[in-house]
């Protein structure tokens, strides 16, 4: 989980390090390649809020480049042990009741993941928001008093994504990120994430908070909070592997 | 035949010239097989894409909980959150005098897997016992065995089967996102494999066992999303599911009981699209007929000009000729029709019950997500046969208006002087 929204703020907060004179897309690449560490590992506890249950969970995250992620749910009984592997473009779910790992079809990429607001797309393409969208700020200045920069993201023309256009917001004086807006082709809010709780995990500014809220269901949410969080730790690609997924990650 | 020497003359007209009086018979007989049989072949066709898209899986009437449709969220089960009394109301849908059977069922999406091989799939949980009864998907079952109630038995499409390349006694594992919010996943084994000829059912419905599929979603016992139930007769759902609903008392209890005809609104459009256009073949047919008559009547109404003109000579009124000239087309339509009927009705005995095979014309083909055998097969309309033949009589009469009313204007005094 991690890995999607982290990514989206890792973009935006890295903009703090960048100087007014770059282009928008040179800020959130300097952010992406700062916030995302060459590595990194977190613990997370994730509270989906839907109309007809609620739970929590808690999960470890490892991530390693763009492209490689694992988490470990720890918590609740239920579900624990449950893995999901994120390599290049697939995506496996490791299931210790069955002792079995299977490979999300393309087709289900848009399917929750975990039952949460987020889909299992969102786990793949975080990491690609340069390669796949142009960047512009669109807006550099106050807004409800604070100073902040807006960057409109649009899909490039063959780029495989599902949003016509994304919105972020993020604050000029400690370059942390507020908020995301995704919107579908036809121009539509789809859903709102907005981020809180910035403080200083493994040594970096971060929000701590993400909170994912659907435009169709205002009433339900995803809320991710990380509690633990390490950059550049000692972890290779061979981590990032079906049989890592079902050995426990360790 | 009391009717005076009008029909008399027009009767006897129609033998002075035998064969051309049989062979415009013959057109007009041919001209009512030919609707008959057409609108029983239409007729059969959408007989059958109903018989297939209501027998082949989803029954002629289903009770859901009034939010189930058209999200069909897994939380909607029949009576809410709190469930049903399941048993009793598959038996008070089932005590119906037109309902064969009943059966409950589950549904949810999920996930099929199999070594590297994962698709999407539709679970469907059933009664074994009771859902052979109301659909015929588990006839469809080409290997294998259905489910045992209770089991983690799984029967999966043909193309389904295919793609997870798995087999009778393979495993699969399925995911579902469960109602209670955690993602219930376990091991099935394959135990039957159906091939149900719709293409979308064999690549993405799998069936399992009502209480295996209730445990794997954590539903309790008493939720179920359908009751499915089949009546003999497709046209009788709409009145068997207005009475089940009534006698249950639907509303109160925040159910709905539909029939086909309403969760399926395009087959019933189809259907009466189908109806109407038996009126533009019979339109087609009879007006095609009504030259070949005119012609005819014309034909003979000038070789008795001089006749008619001595008729009309002798004080004959020329509405009298116009009555003979008409008695003779209704005689005409008459024997007509009861050649046409005599010549109909052994086709139809023989692709009633034997309906010839099609399949060195074409294979089957789905229709509106319903099968359609390759078979010339005709549904008994007597309704059809009959305004056919009224049809007909309007045919000749129409058709020998303008030559009744040349006849009738014959100038006597010119005709038999010869001009």
């Amino acid at each position: 989980m991690r890995s999607t929204t982290v990514s989206a703020i890792l973009l935006l907060t890295t903009a703090a390090a960048a100087s007014g004179q770059r282009s928008a897309r040179e800020i959130i690449d300097h952010v992406d390649r700062i916030m995302r560490g060459e590595s990194s590992y977190g613990v997370a506890t994730m509270e989906v809020v839907t109309e007809n249950w609620e739970r929590s969970m808690t999960m470890e995250v490892w991530s390693l480049g763009a492209d490689h992620a694992l988490i470990r749910i720890t918590a609740p009984r239920k579900e624990e042990g449950m893995a999901t592997l994120r390599a290049e473009d697939e995506i496996w779910n490791y299931l210790p009741r069955v002792d079995r790992t299977i490979k999300i079809p393309a087709s289900m990429m848009m399917g929750a993941w975990m039952g949460s607001h987020f889909t299992n797309d969102d786990l793949v393409k975080e990491s690609r928001l340069i390669e796949d969208y142009e960047i512009a700020i669109s807006h550099d200045g106050d807004r409800d008093g604070a100073t902040v920069w807006e960057f409109t993201l649009v899909p490039k023309p063959e780029a495989p994504v599902v949003w016509g256009r994304i919105e972020y917001q993020v604050r000029q004086d400690d370059m942390m990120p507020t908020w995301a807006r995704y919107y579908d082709e036809d121009g539509n809010l789809v859903r709102t994430m907005t981020f809180s709780d910035f403080r200083v995990l493994g040594g970096r500014l971060v929000p701590a908070v993400m909170e994912l809220i659907p435009e169709d269901k205002p009433a339900e949410r995803t809320l991710v909070r990380y509690t633990e969080l390490e950059f550049d730790i000692d972890i290779d690609e061979s981590f990032f592997s079906l049989r890592a997924l079902r050995s426990g990650g360790r | 035949m009391r009717a005076g020497p009008w029909w008399r003359i027009g009767w006897r007209n129609l033998g002075r010239n035998r064969r051309r009086t049989l062979i415009t018979m013959g057109g007009l007989a041919f001209g009512y097989l030919a609707v008959v049989l057409l609108v029983a072949w239409m007729e059969g066709l959408t007989a059958e894409m109903i018989d297939s898209a209501t027998g082949t899986l989803s029954g002629q009437l289903q009770v859901h909980d009034l939010e189930y449709r058209p999200e069909r969220k897994v939380y909607d089960t029949i009576g809410g959150r709190d469930g049903a009394d399941v048993e009793a109301l598959v038996s008070e849908v089932a005590a119906d005098p037109l309902v064969e059977a009943a059966a409950p069922r589950v549904y949810a999406g999920g996930l099929v897997s199999s070594g590297e091989a994962t698709t999407a799939g539709l679970l469907m949980g059933i009664d074994p016992d009771l859902e052979s009864r109301v659909s015929k998907i588990l006839n469809a079952v080409v290997d294998g065995r259905p489910p045992q109630a209770g089991s983690n038995d799984i029967v999966i499409g043909s193309e389904m089967a295919r793609q997870l390349a798995v087999g009778i006694g393979d495993e699969v594992i399925l995911v579902v996102a469960a109602a209670d919010g955690s993602m219930g996943n376990d091991l099935y084994t394959v135990a039957g494999i159906f091939s149900s000829g719709l293409a979308e059912l064999d690549a993405s419905y799998a069936l399992l066992s009502l209480v295996s599929l209730q445990f794997l979603m954590a539903l309790e016992p008493s939720r179920v999303h359908e009751i499915a139930a089949s009546v003999n007769d497709p046209w009788l759902a709409p009145d068997a599911a207005d009475r089940i609903a009534a006698r249950l008392g639907a509303d109160a209890l925040g159910i709905e009981v539909e029939p086909w005809t309403r969760l399926r609104p395009e087959m019933l459009d189809y259907a009466q699209l189908a109806r109407a256009w038996n009126g533009v073949i019979i339109f087609i047919v009879f007006a095609i007929a009504i030259f070949g008559v005119a012609n005819t009547m014309l034909m003979a109404t000038y070789e008795r000009r001089r006749e008619i003109a001595v008729m009309l000579a002798l004080g004959t009124t020329p509405f009298a000729v116009v009555r003979s000239v008409l008695a003779e087309a209704l005689c005409l339509g008459a024997i007509s029709i009861a050649i046409g009927a005599t010549l109909t009705l052994p086709l139809m005995l023989w692709f009633s019950n034997a309906p010839p095979s099609l399949s060195w014309l074409y294979g089957d083909f789905t229709m509106l997500g319903a099968l359609i055998r390759p078979v010339l097969r005709v549904e008994w309309n007597p309704g059809m046969w009959f305004w056919s033949g009224v049809a007909l009589l309007i045919t000749t009469v129409v058709a020998a208006l303008y030559p009744a009313a040349r006849a009738a204007r014959i100038p006597p005094a010119d005709t038999l002087s010869g001009l």
